[in-house]
């Protein structure tokens, strides 16, 4: 066997890590985007703003200031205890709040900008033909977008497995919990085990080639998007 | 079918004010580009949201800034087919004939499928994808599109600039029947003179967001015929003619025009320039121009600089332009005989 049994748990919890970033977002970024996309108030521009902060920030900022408002005396942490939730550092759902927010971006903009690619006339003539603005959206923009949500979606999922400075803030390094892939090769390396941080870098690495060539393959033509 | 609109809309330097009451089966908007006649269709189809007024069709309101009324555009049921066709790339030609059809509450529908088909001729292009169709062909299915959600008002704004000259007359047979055939009223909006006589009986006249005059398309064509680089287009419609050395003859009002100029030999509507028609008082002994029609003067109109000549050459009408000058050699009067003489050249096929 190539991976022992901790990494493959670290893979699979990374893919299960990104497999619900990528649903979350889906239902978060989609509004998100389409009111990006279509309004005219000034909120655009700071709320845009918002979205693509987590692009240049450092991700241990953005782990900080997520530790502090899951923290007890935080927000979130006031929040999940009077919910009785529990806390959220340290846990699974915190590593997929904390990731919700770092690739929000890498959902938000190619969904705006396939949204935006649409224009307005299609959404104009179905109106006119009848279809209400809900309506709309589900037979003419959603199926017009539907390469920006492929692009999306990946970029999403391979974004959300390739995080590390966030994961380490918010998650720590637990076995099972919150010790994903790249941790476990930080791991590995800081154990100096060679051999085994090589083959489980070697599957990330393969891994994220054959998702951006497969993104790359499906859409010989981006000017539909 | 009766429109009533006073309306109010500012947009950046640019004012539509319109106090409009028209009524009849095909109403034309003709102005220039600028002058407002998008922003109306956008206000008409609610689209775009006057600042103020009101719009009735038949007297129901489907926008009264007063009473707080705006129909969202999905409620109005007016259809709008565009400059662009705005087919749905995603879906088939029978699915985007069918988009408004399903949309429509059954009870509203009138108009099925197999018949718009039939009457427009696309019910071979069903399994296509709108990317592979023709100009023509995707604006055939974009009215036809239009017309099965059974609209109240079917608006067309400049539906035919986008196609090629040949292609834009073939395309006007169409609209018409399908507006006749499914009794459905339209507001036909053009910058071409010769669409509005093609297809509208009434023609509000738009200029920098007012409206100047609500005329028939005949009044216009006249009024405009002295500041018309082309004069006045005479329209018409000429039958399966015969090759007579190396011309062709079409029948017309009873006798035959000459046409030459690669006409093919096939029945159609031709144009013909006011300015092409020459005048003369008597016979001319001899003369290059091929026909040579007599004629009685019917009517005389001044406009700009010009006299129009409304001509009766054995019961068809055509209009001639002099300059007043002319007029007076010539001695025309109301009732007086002349003859009309046309080049074989002169003729051109829409």
């Amino acid at each position: 066997m190539l991976l022992d049994s901790a990494d493959l748990q670290a893979i699979w919890l990374t893919v299960r890590l990104a497999s619900v970033v990528t649903v979350i977002l889906l239902l978060v970024g989609t509004p998100v985007a389409w009111w990006l996309a279509r309004t005219r108030s000034w909120a655009k521009g700071p709320i845009g703003a918002m979205v693509a902060l987590p692009l240049v920030l450092p991700p241990s900022v953005l782990g900080f200031y997520l530790l502090l408002a899951m923290g007890p005396n935080g927000p979130l942490g006031w929040l999940t205890s009077r919910l009785e939730i529990g806390p959220l550092p340290f846990t699974f759902w915190g590593l997929v709040l904390a990731s919700v927010f770092y690739s929000l971006p890498f959902m938000v903009q190619p969904l705006q900008n396939s949204f935006e690619a649409i224009g307005e006339q299609p959404l104009q003539v179905a109106a006119t033909l009848g279809a209400s603005p809900l309506n709309a959206f589900f037979s003419v923009a959603l199926p017009l977008a539907k390469p920006g949500f492929l692009t999306a979606s990946i970029m999403t999922f391979a974004h959300t497995v390739g995080e590390f400075g966030v994961v380490l803030m918010i998650g720590g390094n637990i076995p099972g919990v919150t010790r994903v892939a790249s941790v476990q090769i930080y791991d590995h390396v800081e154990a100096l085990e060679y051999g085994q941080a090589h083959r489980l870098a070697a599957v990330m690495l393969i891994f994220s080639f054959l998702v951006l060539l497969g993104m790359y393959l499906w859409r010989p033509n981006p000017k539909k998007g | 079918m009766e429109l009533h609109l006073q309306l109010h809309k500012q947009q950046g330097d640019f004012t539509l004010e319109l106090d409009l009451n028209v009524s009849g089966e095909r109403i034309g908007i003709f102005g220039p580009s600028g002058s407002g006649k998008s922003t109306l269709v956008s206000c008409l189809a609610g689209l775009n949201r006057p600042d103020s007024g009101r719009i009735l069709l038949d007297g129901k309101p489907v926008f009264d800034s007063t009473a707080r009324i705006n129909l969202a555009p999905e409620k109005r049921r007016i259809a709008l087919v565009f400059q662009q066709h705005g087919l749905f790339p995603h879906l088939n030609v029978r699915k985007n004939l069918l988009y408004g059809y399903q949309r429509c509450p059954t009870a509203e529908r009138r108009i099925e499928l197999a018949e718009v088909a039939e009457v427009l001729e696309i019910a071979d292009l069903m399994g296509q994808m709108p990317e592979t169709l023709s100009g023509g062909q995707s604006q055939r299915v974009a009215l036809g599109r239009a017309i099965l959600s059974s609209p109240r008002l079917l608006l067309m704004d400049e539906p035919l600039s986008a196609l090629d000259d040949d292609l834009r007359y073939r395309i006007i047979p169409y609209l018409k029947l399908v507006s006749e055939r499914f009794r459905i009223p339209f507001v036909f909006i053009s910058h071409s003179l010769l669409e509005m006589r093609l297809m509208a009986e009434q023609v509000a006249v738009l200029e920098k967001g007012t409206l100047t005059a609500v005329m028939t398309p005949e009044e216009l064509a006249r009024q405009r015929m002295g500041i018309s680089p082309s004069g006045y287009i005479n329209l018409l419609e000429l039958g399966a003619p015969q090759e007579r050395q190396r011309l062709l003859a079409f029948p017309w009002a009873g006798g035959e025009l000459l046409l030459s100029g690669g006409a093919t030999a096939e029945p159609g509507m031709f144009e013909l320039s006011s300015k092409d028609i020459i005048l003369c008082k008597r016979h001319p002994e001899a003369i290059s121009a091929r026909n040579l029609l007599p004629c009685t003067v019917r009517n005389l109109f001044e406009t700009g600089s010009k006299i129009g000549v409304e001509l009766d050459c054995k019961g068809a009408v055509l209009v001639a332009e002099i300059v007043p000058d002319a007029a007076r050699e010539l001695a025309v009067t109301i009732g007086s005989t002349i003859w009309a003489a046309i080049k074989a050249s002169a003729f051109r096929r829409l």
